[in-house]
């Protein structure tokens, strides 16, 4: 259970701030409900790297990063297809400096031509490192492209590829930062050892007067439902063959999210899961398997991905694969196992609220979601799903018209 | 209000430090408890002296533990698996250099149901041979992968060059190697190791003084005790005689840089002070190696520098991923920063930052009980009390650019140190 307060400033920015006197630290993080999605098809890649553009200095602080390392803070952010979202954790007792420093990118930023140089390179060599030069890089490139046709998720957060980001001019990070990093377009939650009453003084003091910015209308193409099975066939230089088959999911806030994120849990949570048992154990024709889903706000994946054992061929695997999600689709889940996967759930979801910085985190993303209270809702939202339900949202997604699948083949 | 100015910063001087108890099973088996969580949730750790620092043979240490969820004489390993997932338990076992063992993550309302389970484990583990050979082929699959990959092949390189094939710190694995394991090879190390007499216990998070009684039933036994795991065993270190590695990789987009040398650990009364030099030079964010190289210069996503220490050695690491074409590049900044720091004192200014940033991270590792059950995991390795974290701020808030700049002429020599490229 997190405990909450919450406020909004005149120019739009919500504020939530929660206590926890047991900690020393005090956490100061920032959601800008912009992402991938929101970018141009032309210019793929760019809120992650606009992400690195807002350390390069704001419009009174030449640096971000020193001021908060010499205050005891550490810092990061990261860039999704929905949100991109800054952390700050510090001393409480300095909890001002990450104030400070917040409010000024987001007030303005420095807009110096070579920084925004140096960052291109920065995130080529991020593109590089985890998507080129890497075993299977390339293979969430091919499968957003597989399994979206108009939507923006068709392309990763990274980009679709290094020119993209190489040509990126300054006037296009001013109107993105005067569109989106506006307080009407932002959640500020402050946690930790903090005070509710200081929280609103100071957020009224460094934020009070950030101007706001247009309301945002988005108008990106609706994904229209897939209807045909599609699948992708790769040879590459790699030594393992491997399967990744997608399926259509909901969208986060769509009320079978909890059925069909169990789904997920049964796949493949814990030693126990039916793909690791059936398919890593018995019938030793994977070598790792796994299941996650993408939790996106607009409709998104449920992925399956595995690396093939020795001497076993494609077919016989994908066959194996699908039995599984068919025995989904077939047979009602015992008692039991549903049992165990909301445990499962009721752990996870604990564990994750040890630490403060996970809560705060989760209180920005519930928030962002649309309604706050959800955050605490979570547990009670799985413990209601039936092995009926269960069965129904099995029955929806794992249909061969709903799949994508790419083959990815070793050349050796 | 004038936002150019910087709110006043306050100083951390001084920690509370959270409260450790320490008492003994039945059998003698140590048990720190730190118990000021808030949720209902406990992590135990059991951690025994059973790394790869004890093998005879690679990769046995890894296995034994690796193997520790595949069964017993009373649970296969599929009973195992639902048993831990039908109590939402995650149980990570593992081994690392000196010490292996595992550790629960439970909600507090299933620990009863899950001790018994892994007391089963630690006493009474069998090793089947089917289950192992598919892990073998498991891992000989992923092995596979690894070997494309440019960062883990120098990693390899690395590890080889400074301590060579008889070091276990050195060692690395070939496929072939992985057929050399034997159910009974796992037996042989288990029993020799897994024991009472070889186990101390970490528990944190939230619970009452019940558990304790608990982990005496499930662990406390005295017919559990066997002899201790010799302290007086040594490895010989091989260091290569040749200083530069290339492995050329011309498909490669970019090149793996690992550039460093032996060093001292962290019981040398020297690596504390130590610790600031290398958070200058690339232990932090705003390190020099991060500025120069990626902040000024575009080269890599990232480049850091450690000194690496484990019980019975350490070595000072520089790594990094950068375009190959700038390879040699890189290595020119790494030579230009280390005497950088060789021949000028740090400036006030930026010592301070430093100073502010490591007594912060300080703070945060003794924050909350998983978090401070680790830090004192860290210590407990090398025989430290929780005094060295008291001292370790002191040092921090006290050392000076002077002496900073004597430990560079020390600790950092680039031309004596080893360089390993791979791309």
């Amino acid at each position: 259970m997190i405990k909450f307060e919450e406020f909004v400033l005149k120019n739009g920015l919500k504020v939530i701030v929660h206590e926890d006197p047991a900690t020393t630290m005090a956490v100061v993080n920032i959601l800008y409900k912009v992402g991938s999605r929101d970018e141009e098809v032309k210019q793929t890649g760019f809120a992650h790297l606009f992400e690195h553009f807002m350390f390069e200095g704001s419009v009174n602080i030449p640096e971000f990063d020193t001021p908060l390392q010499n205050a005891g803070g550490e810092n990061n952010a990261f860039t999704s297809n929905d949100i991109t979202n800054y952390y700050n954790i510090l001393p409480a007792n300095n909890l001002e400096t990450a104030f400070w420093l917040e409010s000024d990118r987001m007030l303005s930023l420095a807009f110096e031509d070579e920084s925004l140089s140096t960052q291109k390179n920065v995130v080529m060599e991020e593109f590089k490192e985890h998507y080129i030069n890497q075993p299977y890089g390339d293979v969430w490139h091919k499968m957003c492209a597989l399994a979206y046709k108009v939507h923006p998720y068709q392309w990763p957060v990274i980009g679709l590829n290094l020119q993209h980001i190489e040509q990126v001019q300054m006037q296009s990070a001013k109107d993105f930062f005067f569109k989106y990093y506006r307080p009407n377009n932002a959640v500020l939650v402050v946690g930790g050892n903090v005070k509710a009453q200081e929280v609103k003084v100071l957020a009224e003091k460094w934020f009070g007067e950030i101007p706001s910015g247009e309301k945002i209308v988005r108008n990106f193409p609706k994904e229209p439902a897939q209807n045909e099975e599609r699948i992708l066939e790769v040879k590459a230089d790699v030594p393992v063959n491997a399967l990744y088959k997608a399926y259509k999911m909901c969208a986060r806030m769509d009320e079978d999210f909890h059925a069909s994120d169990l789904l997920r849990d049964i796949l493949s949570t814990g030693d126990s899961s039916r793909l690791y048992q059936q398919l890593v154990k018995e019938k030793k024709l994977f070598s790792s398997i796994s299941a996650y889903s993408t939790e996106t706000i607009d409709a998104g994946l449920l992925m399956i991905e595995g690396r093939l054992s020795k001497d076993v061929s494609m077919e016989v695997a994908e066959k194996a694969v699908e039995e599984v999600l068919a025995e989904m689709v077939n047979k009602k889940v015992s008692e039991e196992e549903l049992t165990k996967v909301k445990n499962k759930i009721e752990a996870f979801v604990t564990f994750g609220e040890v630490n403060v910085l996970n809560r705060v985190m989760n209180l920005a993303y519930f928030d962002m979601l649309g309604n706050l209270n959800d955050v605490n809702k979570e547990i009670e939202k799985y413990a209601a799903v039936t092995s009926d339900k269960l069965q129904q949202a099995a029955t929806k997604i794992f249909r061969k018209e709903n799949s994508n699948t790419i083959r990815y083949f070793s050349n050796n | 209000m004038n936002r150019v100015i910087a709110p006043e910063i306050n100083l951390i001087d001084s920690l509370a430090l959270p409260n450790v108890e320490k008492l003994n099973l039945d059998n003698g088996v140590p048990v720190y408890l730190l118990n000021n969580g808030e949720q209902e949730v406990v992590k135990v750790e059991w951690m025994f002296m059973a790394g790869k620092w004890f093998e005879e043979k690679n990769l046995i240490a890894d296995f034994a533990s690796r193997m520790l969820r595949e069964g017993t004489s009373s649970h296969t390993e599929r009973q195992i698996a639902d048993l831990f997932d039908f109590y939402g338990a995650n149980f990570n076992n593992g081994a690392g250099f000196e010490t292996a063992g595992a550790s629960l993550y439970c909600l507090n309302k299933h620990v009863d149901h899950l001790l018994p389970l892994v007391a089963d484990i630690f006493t009474d583990s069998i090793f089947p041979e089917n289950e192992l050979a598919t892990i073998i082929s498991n891992r000989k699959q992923r092995l596979a992968v690894d070997l494309k990959k440019n960062d883990f092949l120098a990693n390899r390189k690395f590890v080889d060059v400074l301590f060579g094939q008889k070091h276990p710190y050195g060692r690395i694995t070939e496929v072939e190697q992985f057929d050399t394991i034997s159910s009974a090879d796992l037996k042989s190390f288990f029993s020799k190791y897994y024991n009472a007499s070889n186990l101390t216990l970490i528990v944190s998070g939230k619970f009452d003084d019940s558990l304790v009684k608990k982990l005496n039933q499930n662990f406390g036994s005295t017919s559990w005790l066997r002899e201790k795991a010799a302290e007086n065993i040594t490895h010989t270190i091989e260091s290569s005689s040749n200083l530069v590695h290339h492995t050329d990789k011309p498909d490669s987009v970019q090149s793996a840089v690992m550039v460093g040398n032996l060093s001292i650990n962290k019981s040398h009364p020297d690596f504390q002070k130590l610790s600031v030099l290398n958070t200058v030079f690339g232990g932090y964010f705003g390190s020099r190696l991060m500025s120069n190289i990626r902040e000024e210069k575009g080269y890599t996503y990232g480049i850091h520098s450690s000194f690496v220490s484990y019980p019975h050695s350490g070595f000072i690491e520089i790594s990094s991923e950068v375009g190959t074409d700038v390879r040699e590049a890189t290595l020119k900044e790494i030579q230009f920063e280390i005497n950088r720091l060789r021949t000028e004192p740090i400036g006030a200014e930026e010592l301070g930052v430093v100073k502010n940033y490591i007594s912060g991270k300080i703070l945060r590792s003794i924050d909350g009980p998983m978090k401070f059950s680790e830090t004192l995991k860290g210590l407990l390795i090398y025989h430290q009390d929780l005094d060295y974290i008291q001292e370790f701020l002191k040092t921090v808030r006290e050392v000076t650019s002077e002496e900073l700049l004597e430990l560079a002429n020390k600790y950092l020599d680039y031309d004596k140190m080893y360089k390993v490229t791979v791309g």
